[in-house]
């Protein structure tokens, strides 16, 4: 059954959340500047790009129909109500057993319509790029089913807050299973968030053309959804991941939040650091990434499932 | 209410009798159709009601040969049925349209519809009939009217060829379909399927027996892997109501068949569960993958009917497993979820088809390389092909989130209440589940954005509008019934719920077993709220600031060409590449060799390994049987002496006996 939280303090943070989304980039792109010795813009840097956008003039091309037109909102609204299923306090803001599935299955109705809005203007650049995100969503789903599906059969729950709730400390197996698990996922999030080793962030050039390029004929409010969407899904793989590695959760301020708060840090400045130090992977290497990533899952499950059985 | 069901059955017979007398007129497709169409509503009526309010109903008679012959409506038969009527019916509104672009070929028509309305008639007698003998004949009734239908394009050799795998196909499963149902009337001593159920224990030689001859009998039908290689040739070849039939309803006839059995026989050893589980996951993600390489609108969406039976497949192995397992959640989630399936299919596939239906009439070809940007000149088919396309590739809000959301329940599930190597094969199962939902995705996203979106790349879109009214009715309502099932999941579940009643090994079904779908409509209520929100905030920000039309950006190039799109070979490209070596191409390519400019042709087409290996099978079969060919030749001195030789040989074995 459907749940929806009625704890008005949860649905602040939910509030919070939504608001501090471009700042975390923010914070990457800091994190990035400093490392490779630039004093870097500010922080808010990214809340000044999305309000000049937000009062640009939008261009549509001449064979854009409905579905560009249509395919910001979508991709936004997906993405915010994949959001309130994860557990920013003892539960997520809308819970039930099974939010796993709608939670992934959310973020591809949202890819399908960004394909479907970048094939709509005709052009070879955003046909290119669209090919290109529909052929690493492919391995982006197993890889979520082989990280959180298997702690979902391990804990024998489907919903987030009830996965995380799940995890037992004490015991050494699982937390090792826990930990291999999150580098499956980091490597999900670099190609779900169009991050370095996957896509680089800064640039659509032709050879990097994935998630930039298809969004090359947005403009005004239509690029500030894109771009808000986008440091969204950041956040909120880095929330997951940083719920996961939290002993304590979520619910309470000492000490929940602050590692929680703490581990998102960290995780940015793993982020900044791979973006400093690597460059892209070439494109054709990167299915082999992410096949390493859901080897890593199988192998993972594998492990777990055999020394349990010892 | 049977009354209607008879007076629906009645109105197909009269249609029969009126299209067999050989009198011409020009609004001989339109009257038949209506009248299919009305039988089928009455049908629709009947079937609708008794689900809602059910209650087994049972009618015997005596008929010489058979003994006695049960007409019975249960869950499933009942379920099945209003799936077959549904689809007909929009099929028959379908095939008004359709058919007239063809009213100038007199006698064919006539013959056509006979067929058709005869297809019709066997696809409902054949779920309701709980006699093996006369559930055998209607099958044969029914893959006959099927073929005369496919065929109705006689002059074009790839219909003659499509037809003619239909038949191959469809007698390949009625023989062992024969198999299995004399050895079962051998061992029960009667045709009826209640005296099958009635039989406790199987010898598990002989039930090895049935249950091979059986399941492959009707994988044969459905499209299970390797059997599947009919459809994508036979589809193409059948004018678009057929075809939407063949892969909607005809398919699923299989689907019943696996079904009733499973429902006939005791509880099995996993290892057909895990068997069933293993093929099908098999079927669904070569299906898929086939599927994103082909050019051909029709053939594309007949591989992804063959995903698509994977995927009911493996509710059905779930059920299985539970069955064994004595687990009696496991049979509900995965019968459930596998019935619901084959609902939504039917449903998403028919719109599917339409719409392919309505875009071939436009542009004149099937392939999609030539066609973009058809959602603006027909833009009620780009509207509905895009819930349809949504609701297959299994995305909320539709219908077909719902049945794969309960199957992905059910595995986790299996994983949880299985232990051992069954834990991790499930969980296997559900990575697997997701892989194919993100080919289906791409192939979908490659479908829908080159032939409705950008531009039209060969100038072949007409401009005439060519959507008319009834198949504008019929897409309409099936892309409704895609947003009602998908956003009222009680609804479809309500459906399936007699089925599941009666199913063996469900003891008593768990009260809730789809209770996380119970108030979805919350969650998707949030969304649609969210989405105005934004798209008013959005129109609001575009009024203040202003919005332009431009050409789109090309990087300056000012010459930019509908050819310079991307094409869809292009986009599936690299995701076809990682498939070898199941994925062949097959290339002719004349390139420029001299230094004058010469004729140059490129043409690419996939192969599909496994008609090849039938193909190859065959050939084998006839050089076999060729090689025999000097004992019918022989003169009449020998052919008396073989005559000889099997009398002697007769006599020795009742001497031995």
């Amino acid at each position: 059954m459907v749940k929806l939280s009625s704890d008005p303090w949860l649905w602040l943070r939910y509030v919070l959340f939504f608001a501090a989304a471009p700042l975390f980039t923010g914070v990457v792109n800091k994190f990035k500047a400093l490392l490779s010795g630039r004093r870097g813009p500010t922080l808010f840097q990214p809340y000044y790009e999305l309000g000049r956008l937000a009062h640009k003039e939008t261009v549509y091309s001449t064979s854009a129909g409905l579905v560009s037109r249509l395919g910001a909102p979508v991709v936004f609204c997906t993405v915010t109500i994949a959001a309130l299923f994860v557990p920013l306090g003892t539960s997520s803001a809308v819970s039930f057993q099974g939010e796993l599935i709608l939670f992934a299955y959310l973020l591809a109705l949202g890819r399908f319509f960004q394909i479907l809005a970048a094939l709509d203007v005709a052009s070879s650049l955003e046909g290119m790029g669209a090919s290109r995100e529909a052929r690493f969503a492919v391995f982006a789903e197993p890889i979520f089913f082989f990280t959180l599906g298997s702690l979902a059969t391990i804990t024998r729950q489907y919903s987030f807050a009830t996965i995380i709730a799940g995890i037992s400390w004490r015991d050494p197996l699982f937390v090792v299973f826990v930990s291999v698990g999150l580098l499956a996922l980091f490597f999900l999030m670099t190609a779900e968030c169009s991050r370095m080793p996957v896509d680089d962030p800064n640039t659509h050039l032709e050879l990097t053309m994935i998630h930039e390029v298809m969004i090359l004929d947005a403009s005004g409010i239509d690029l500030a959804l894109y771009q808000y969407v986008t440091s969204l899904k950041l956040l909120l793989y880095c929330t997951l991941a940083g719920l996961l590695l939290n002993p304590f959760g979520a619910s309470g301020l000492m000490p929940g939040l602050l590692i929680l708060i703490a581990t998102l840090f960290v995780l940015g400045f793993a982020l900044a650091l791979i973006e400093t130090l690597m460059a892209r992977l070439r494109l054709v290497l990167v299915p082999q990434f992410l096949l390493f990533a859901a080897a890593i899952g199988i192998l993972n499950v594998l492990v777990y499932a055999f020394s349990r059985k010892a | 209410m049977i009354w209607l069901l008879v007076i629906g059955l009645v109105l197909h017979l009269l249609n029969l009798v009126r299209l067999a007398i050989p009198r011409e007129s020009s609004q001989l497709n339109v009257v038949a159709n209506l009248v299919n169409a009305a039988a089928l509503v009455c049908g629709l009526t009947f079937s609708l009601t008794a689900l809602l309010d059910y209650h087994r109903l049972e009618y015997r008679f005596e008929l010489p040969a058979t003994g006695d012959v049960v007409i019975g409506f249960d869950g499933l038969s009942l379920f099945f049925l209003f799936t077959f009527q549904l689809l007909s019916l929009a099929a028959s509104l379908y095939a008004i349209d359709h058919l007239r672009a063809y009213s100038g070929r007199g006698s064919s028509v006539r013959t056509h519809l006979w067929f058709f309305t005869l297809l019709l008639l066997a696809l409902q007698l054949l779920v309701v009939t709980q006699n093996a003998l006369v559930f055998l004949v209607i099958w044969e009734l029914m893959a006959l009217g099927a073929y005369f239908a496919i065929v109705f394009d006689t002059d074009k050799p790839e219909v003659r060829r499509g037809g003619f795998w239909y038949l191959a196909a469809t007698h390949a499963s009625a023989l062992l379909l024969y198999i299995c149902f004399i050895t079962l009337r051998e061992l029960t001593g009667s045709w009826n399927f209640e005296d099958f159920a009635r039989r406790a224990a199987y010898d598990p030689k002989v039930l090895a027996l049935i249950l091979l001859t059986g399941f492959t009998g009707f994988a044969v039908k459905a499209g299970f892997m390797p059997f599947h290689v009919w459809l994508p040739n036979a589809h193409p070849a059948a004018p678009t109501h057929v075809s939407s039939l063949l892969s909607a309803i005809n398919i699923k006839a299989g689907i019943y068949g696996i079904a009733r059995l499973t429902v006939l026989l005791p509880a099995l050893n996993a290892a057909y569960g895990w068997g069933l589980l293993t093929l099908s996951l098999v079927t669904a993600v070569l299906g898929v993958w086939y599927a994103l390489a082909q050019h051909d609108i029709k053939r594309l969406l007949a591989y992804h009917s063959v995903e698509n039976i994977g995927i009911i497949g493996l509710g059905l192995g779930i059920a299985l497993l539970g069955r064994s397992y004595a687990r009696p959640e496991l049979v509900v989630l995965g019968f459930g979820g596998a019935l619901l399936h084959t609902l939504n299919h039917a449903i998403f596939k028919g719109l599917l088809f339409f719409g392919a239906g309505n875009v071939y009439s436009e542009a004149h070809s099937a392939n999609i390389e030539k066609m973009g940007g058809f959602a603006r000149v027909i833009p009620l088919t780009g509207a509905t092909f895009l819930i349809g396309a949504i609701s297959i590739c299994g995305l909320p809000p539709f219908n077909g989130f719902v049945s794969e959301f309960l199957l992905y329940k059910g595995l986790f599930r299996a994983s949880d209440l299985l232990t051992g190597y069954a834990a991790i094969a499930s969980l296997f199962a559900i990575v697997g589940l997701a892989f194919m939902g993100g080919l289906a995705l791409a192939c979908f996203a490659k479908l829908y954005g080159i032939v409705f979106l950008g531009h039209n790349r060969s100038g072949i879109a007409s401009g005439k509008q060519s959507e008319p009214m009834l198949s504008g009715v019929a897409l309409v309502g099936l892309a409704v019934l895609c947003t009602l099932l998908g956003v009222y999941p009680a609804a479809g579940l309500r459906l399936v719920a007699p089925a599941l009643e009666q199913l063996p090994g469900t003891g008593q079904a768990p009260v809730g077993w789809a209770s996380p779908l119970g108030k979805l409509q919350i969650i998707y209520l949030l969304f649609l709220t969210l989405f105005f929100v934004t798209c008013g905030l959005k129109l609001w920000l575009q009024w203040v600031n202003g919005v332009r039309i431009r050409e789109t950006w090309s990087c300056g190039y000012a010459q930019v060409s509908s050819r310079m799109q991307y094409t869809a070979s292009g986009f599936a490209e690299e995701l076809v590449k990682l498939g070898r070596p199941m994925l062949a191409f097959s290339v002719n390519w004349k390139s420029l060799r001299t230094i004058l400019p010469s004729e140059a042709t490129f043409a690419s087409r996939c192969l599909d390994r496994m008609e090849e290996g039938w193909l190859l099978v065959n050939r084998g079969v006839g050089i076999f049987f060729g090689g025999l060919r000097w004992i019918q030749s022989a003169n009449i001195r020998d052919c008396v002496l073989y005559l000889f030789a099997a009398v002697f040989f007769y006599l020795l074995c009742a001497l031995v006996w």
